[in-house]
């Protein structure tokens, strides 16, 4: 099995909302679940550029219900969005799932989507990449990797889906890049100076931060300090 | 087994490595296609010397400047490659093996299929079939 990584063009609902009035700088497909007929529950991580009420951004849609709009805790800005729409408008989840592809993460920035799914493999690869291709008008592959396992398919890792509300983007992007550089492995494959200067921050900020993020999910597991 | 290792880089000499000393067999004829920006395969052969260190029998080619892919898989047809390495230059944030331009117009390209499999150091497409 392969896990590919790829960026193609926004379509459907994606398109969609990165052309209303209210600037969107990023957004994410936690999940979808299938309602009856032809419609489909979509959650979205939605990051915008200015505050916005429910009400305003429900009356730019169109063919597209807005169910659940909840701010996130830690990110300004960032809703947690439920809507419900046509399965013909998720566009790229719907050619992934007709392709027998397993999305995994799909993350709208700049008009463009980047998605990690997995196919079974170099064939497969081709099928899906031009079926996207023909819909969305170009694809470009940026990596692969093996696996033997199916991993978490979208919206099934719960674990990050409660950490991301209680962390923010750059507290997950300090953990994440501090654990791909191996900074969290025995014996540590990396130091805090390169994880710090990889991030170009100073040294002690990043001790701080990490303290911080250490903090976060202490409270997340054992409730809040008394 | 024949198998084209495409030199993208004079650096490339773990992709080149794990090809020899893991991926291929013994006495399996090896062609080390080098692409126009590389000019000199000499250093990476001495450094490496495959006669010598990994018995094996290789001979070097160079593609022109034009579509590189189509070319590539042309050469690989007129040499019934059974195999094409492709070196892995860098990493993406989550670890995946990152797809450069020319590997992804080879992976995508329509008259070549096969087995695709991720080393270390580099991508295996074997098991080609030329349609």
């Amino acid at each position: 099995m392969l896990r590919i990584e790829f960026q193609t063009p926004v379509a459907g609902i994606t398109s969609k909302l990165f052309e209303l009035e209210l600037p969107i700088k990023s957004l994410e497909i936690d999940n979808a679940l299938p309602v009856a007929g032809d419609s489909v529950f979509l959650f979205l991580t939605v990051r915008f550029d200015t505050e916005v009420t429910p009400e305003q951004f429900a009356g730019q849609l169109t063919d597209i219900e807005l169910v659940e709009m909840q701010p996130t805790q830690v990110n300004s800005h960032t809703y947690y969005l439920g809507l419900i729409t046509g399965f013909c408008h998720a566009s790229i989840l719907s050619l992934l799932t007709k392709n027998h592809a397993i999305p995994h993460r799909i993350v709208g920035k700049h008009a463009y989507l980047e998605i990690i799914a997995s196919v079974r493999d170099w064939n497969h690869l081709k099928t899906v990449a031009s079926a996207i291709e023909n819909e969305h008008g170009s694809l470009e592959l940026m990596g692969t990797t093996q696996t033997d396992s199916i991993g978490f398919p979208l919206g099934s890792n719960k674990i990050k889906q409660s950490v991301s509300g209680k962390l923010s983007d750059e507290q997950l992007e300090l953990l994440e890049t501090s654990y791909r550089m191996g900074y969290f492995r025995v014996p540590q494959e990396v130091t805090a100076a390169e994880i710090a200067s990889e991030l170009d921050i100073s040294r002690s900020t990043l001790s701080e931060r990490l303290r911080r993020v250490e903090h976060n999910f202490c409270e997340l597991l054992f409730g809040p300090q008394e | 087994m024949t198998t084209i290792i495409l030199i993208k880089s004079v650096e490339q000499e773990q992709t080149v490595r794990e090809v020899l000393g893991s991926v291929i067999e013994q006495d399996e004829p090896v062609y080390f296609l080098r692409l126009p920006s590389v000019r000199c395969l000499g250093p990476l052969i001495q450094e490496i010397n495959p006669m010598i260190q990994y018995n094996v029998d290789y001979s070097i080619g160079c593609l022109t400047e034009g579509d590189n892919v189509s070319e590539l898989v042309q050469f690989a047809v007129e040499k019934n490659a059974n195999r094409i390495c492709v070196g892995i230059s860098e990493r993406t944030l989550t670890g995946k093996a990152r797809i450069d331009d020319l590997t992804e117009s080879i992976l995508l390209h329509e008259k070549i299929s096969g087995n695709l499999i991720v080393g270390e150091h580099v991508i295996i497409l074997e098991d080609l079939a030329y349609d």
